[in-house]
């Protein structure tokens, strides 16, 4: 269903498919003939693990306007007049649109390799990059949550969701960050995993401390965010 | 299997009350609905019909009180109770960017039937209720009525014994409402029980076996249409419903 709703409604098109790959097709054009200033190296493939977990952090505004939009149109009261339960419904959108997020960034990851992006690591390092996409996919999908709780209607949690969007967008994505950024961006999962994403598609091994330690870290932030998205949305949210 | 619904028992009502902080929406009422009838929930605005019918279907937890449907406690056996109904609520309740049938293929889902059986019970309700050709089409180029007609399909897609119908007919044009009439009164024909709210007070009449009349969450008559009406020496029954409802607001009650 989340998937004939990406396809459907334009915004969600526009939002979760054209916007990261005009993006990145941007990014590409305008940054691949740009020396990033390690020899050989240009600024895209500097950004490009960057912009990869970029593509996953908008997926909080579509959770919060869905979930807000559903609450609005009486939906999930209406749900929670058949069997399945709140659990099994929220189950249901966690796994739906972290696959839509996935699949955001395979396309974004195509057309960063079209572009001329070559990653290090080989497929094993493709495949632990997408763990960790998965996990900042779980992380935007329980902030989406925590904002639709917040949020009195779906206009609302658009603009709520900048809140969660803007500062790991600038703090744990592309943009380069300094020492005093640092600080704010080691409190956000994006930082970790473009970090993680970083190392290992520099050629870094998978089982590196560092990557490991990204791992650690995104997974038990993944579990408190989803964890806390779904309790205060059960709890607080007028469903 | 449920002991009321052998004893011809669909709901039974006891002293349900629920209060919002200091407001008492359902007030000690206490009624019960025989299997297979048609009931008629009539009240003025704000009266607690559609408080009752949530409590009933598991979205409120009373104050105090019980109540059953199909014997089973909407406070212990909630997860029972939801195979056993269908709920239509008072707004139009669907998804905009789906057809309308997969709007209804949606909640069958939702209500875990069999993939054989949902599609024979989507062909059926869309063939009763002459809804093959819309239901083709984007729920976000529905009229007013083609939203409401929907919103009683879905609610009807596990074929539940049990039926809320929280003013389904509201917004229809009279010759949609007369259809959704007999649709509705075909339930009964299949032993379907049925709650209905409504504020067309002559609908209630025409489709109702009993109704209820509750104000203030109080019930205040209750009985067969025509019982009502000889009791109260009227006409018809919007001319109980405007006698005592009308009564209570000059005794201030």
């Amino acid at each position: 269903m989340e998937l004939k709703r990406l396809i459907r409604e334009p915004t969600n098109l526009f939002m979760m498919i054209l916007f990261p790959a005009m993006l990145t097709l941007v990014f590409g054009l305008s940054f691949s003939s740009i020396e990033s200033g390690i020899p050989g190296v240009s600024q895209f493939e500097v950004m490009a693990p960057g912009l990869f977990s970029y593509a996953c952090i908008f997926i909080i505004m579509t959770v919060a306007q869905a979930f807000t939009d559903e609450r609005e149109q009486g939906l999930l009261e209406r749900i929670n007049t058949t069997p399945t339960t709140s659990g099994e419904f929220m189950g249901s959108h966690l796994i739906s649109n972290t696959i839509i997020s996935v699949l955001q960034v395979i396309i974004v990851f195509a057309l960063s390799v079209a572009l001329g992006y070559r990653p290090q690591g080989g497929a094993l390092g493709v495949l632990f990059a997408f763990i960790f996409i998965i996990f900042l996919s779980l992380c935007s999908v329980g902030l989406g949550l925590i904002t639709a709780t917040v949020a009195k209607s779906a206009g609302a949690a658009t603009g709520i969701s900048f809140i969660f969007i803007l500062p790991q967008m600038f703090f744990g994505t592309f943009i380069t960050i300094t020492s005093t950024t640092r600080i704010i961006a080691s409190f956000l999962p994006s930082f970790y995993v473009t970090d993680a994403l970083t190392l290992i598609f520099n050629g870094a091994s998978v089982i590196s401390p560092k990557v490991l330690t990204d791992l650690l870290l995104i997974s038990i932030i993944g579990a408190i965010i989803v964890g806390l998205g779904i309790f205060i949305y059960k709890r607080y949210s007028r469903a | 299997m449920s002991t009321d619904l052998n004893n011809g028992i669909a709901i039974t009502i006891k002293n349900l009350v629920k209060k919002f902080d200091n407001i008492i929406a359902v007030n000690d009422l206490s009624f019960d609905v025989k299997e297979g009838e048609i009931f008629g929930l009539l009240g003025p605005n704000g009266a607690g019909k559609t408080t009752t019918i949530k409590i009933l279907s598991g979205l409120l937890k009373p104050t105090s009180g019980t109540a059953t449907v199909g014997g089973y406690d909407v406070n212990k056996d909630i997860q029972q109770v939801k195979k056993l109904i269908g709920v239509c609520p008072q707004h139009a309740a669907v998804y905009k960017f789906l057809t309308g049938r997969e709007n209804i293929e949606l909640f069958g889902n939702l209500h875990t039937m069999e993939k054989k059986e949902l599609k024979s019970r989507i062909e059926y309700l869309l063939e009763t209720a002459n809804f093959t050709e819309s239901s083709k089409r984007k729920v976000k180029g529905y009229s007013g009525g083609m939203l409401r007609q929907l919103n009683l399909l879905i609610s009807l897609i596990n074929n539940p014994r049990i039926a809320f119908l929280d003013e389904p007919t509201v917004g229809m044009d009279p010759r949609a409402r007369r259809a959704t009439w007999e649709f509705i009164g075909s339930l009964k024909e299949q032993n379907k029980t049925v709650i209905l709210t409504t504020h067309y007070i002559e609908e209630a009449e025409a489709l109702s076996d009993n109704v209820a009349i509750i104000d203030y969450g109080e019930l205040i008559a209750l009985g067969p249409p025509k019982v009502l009406m000889e009791k109260h020496n009227s006409k018809n029954l919007e001319e109980v419903f405007m006698k005592i409802t009308g009564r209570r607001i000059l005794e201030g009650i």
